[in-house]
């Protein structure tokens, strides 16, 4: 399944989620929360599976504890088919291949960009913010006490690293442009992904299952 | 779009993610997940902030498949923050926190029927269980699923405004002068137009 194209992984999984809401509970909740859990199992047990698992269970729990069993199934059936398929498309599909597909199917680059940029960017942020953490407390800086001492603490923790964020922007702007990046300019992506007539034919097949499963729901079972 | 707000887009959406360190440092029940698109926002118009608002929420889908649904949440963040940057509420605390309050409240009724329709009111373990508390002091499921919601937002859309504040009057004003709604977010530009 990993070497599918982007754009089909994606579908799949707006399908499955979309199929979760719109087929009667609790029979199409289950299907569809089989079939992600399925694909979830077939990607790793371990690696996909047991994430997607633990994601879901606190749901289950919650839906317990404010509803009665029928409408804790229903509604956990839908989000477990979210959660699983989500996870499962997460751990296929690099962002790297996502893009490179955006850029193939004719995106700019800017799309491209904001979200590679910010995939990115979050991991290497919140060791920059762990790093600040770890400072501000050996000069002395205590996170504990009242909700007024916390939040001071928050400031302190927080600004250096807004601040640090922000006076890098002019930064990797200059970068950019010195490699000649303009909003909105069509680029040749270097590995773009294999798209073949099946492929792109189950994506169609994908939206018009999601469309007759809603006219179906619209107009016999209202 | 200029490149250097381009950059700004990314870099606000992964301030928004990355301040949970800081945030579990002080141990506070507390999100700021919508702080980088109140400051893109405020430093660069509702397109920024929009923007910024969608990516936040498309990145952090990666890591928890619930948060998609709010993505409308956090475009009534930034077109907020807009009209807050607009009249200039940036410019002290004493007018930011207030601010912060109100959006509070229209964050919760925004987000209170998405999580009422797709997720049961269970987003989360500490919205579950103050919607719980509200069931318990016998209010209708819709009207626990908002208590729930606005006992999240209300302190945390305050705490992001003042953050936001602090951050805008923290920047040099040469730095600042850089974006396009910088300063006058802060009340110090006229009520012309951006600076």
């Amino acid at each position: 399944m990993s070497r599918r194209h982007p754009f089909t992984l994606l579908a799949l999984v707006a399908a499955l989620t979309a199929l979760a809401w719109i087929l009667p509970a609790p029979a199409g909740g289950l299907g569809t929360a089989a079939a992600a859990l399925a694909l979830a199992a077939a990607a790793g047990p371990r690696r996909v599976l047991v994430p997607a698992l633990v994601t879901a269970a606190p749901f289950w729990l919650f839906l317990l504890l404010l509803h009665d069993v029928p409408s804790t199934i229903a509604i956990g059936l839908r989000l477990t088919t979210m959660i699983a398929s989500v996870v499962w498309v997460g751990a296929l599909l690099p962002p790297g291949r996502l893009v490179e597909a955006m850029v193939a199917a004719g995106w700019g680059v800017t799309a491209a960009y904001l979200f590679a940029a910010a995939l990115s960017a979050v991991p290497l942020l919140k060791a920059r913010a762990q790093r600040i953490v770890d400072a501000q407390r050996c000069r002395g800086l205590s996170p504990r006490g009242g909700l007024g001492r916390r939040l001071r603490a928050l400031r302190a923790l927080a600004l250096p690293l807004v601040l640090s964020v922000l006076h890098e922007v002019d930064e990797r702007a200059l970068a950019l442009e010195t490699r000649g990046f303009v909003p909105g300019a069509r680029r040749t992506p270097l590995a773009p992904p294999r798209d073949g007539t099946g492929e792109r034919a189950a994506r169609w097949l994908l939206l018009v299952a999601c469309g007759a499963a809603l006219a179906w729901r619209i107009a016999w079972r209202g | 779009m200029s490149v250097r707000l381009l950059v700004l887009i990314p870099a606000a959406a992964a301030i928004s993610l990355a301040l949970s360190a800081a945030v579990d440092a002080v141990a506070l029940p507390l999100f700021l997940d919508t702080t980088g698109t109140v400051l893109a926002t405020a430093l660069a118009g509702p397109g920024a902030g929009i923007a910024t608002g969608v990516v936040t929420s498309a990145v952090n889908t990666l890591r928890n498949p619930t948060f998609w649904p709010f993505v409308v949440v956090q475009i009534i963040v930034a077109l907020y923050a807009w009209l807050a940057a607009r009249a200039g509420l940036f410019r002290s605390l004493k007018t930011a926190v207030p601010a912060g309050l109100g959006l509070g409240v229209l964050a919760a009724a925004t987000s209170t029927p998405i999580s009422y329709v797709v997720f049961g009111c269970t987003t989360t373990g500490g919205i579950a269980l103050t919607t719980a508390l509200g069931r318990a002091l016998g209010l209708p499921p819709l009207g626990a699923c908002f208590f729930g919601s606005f006992v999240a937002d209300f302190g945390d859309k305050a705490v992001t405004f003042a953050l936001v504040t602090s951050v805008l009057h923290a920047l040099p004003r040469r730095t600042a002068a850089r974006f396009p709604w910088a300063l006058r977010a802060v009340g110090i530009a006229g009520s012309a137009g951006p600076a």
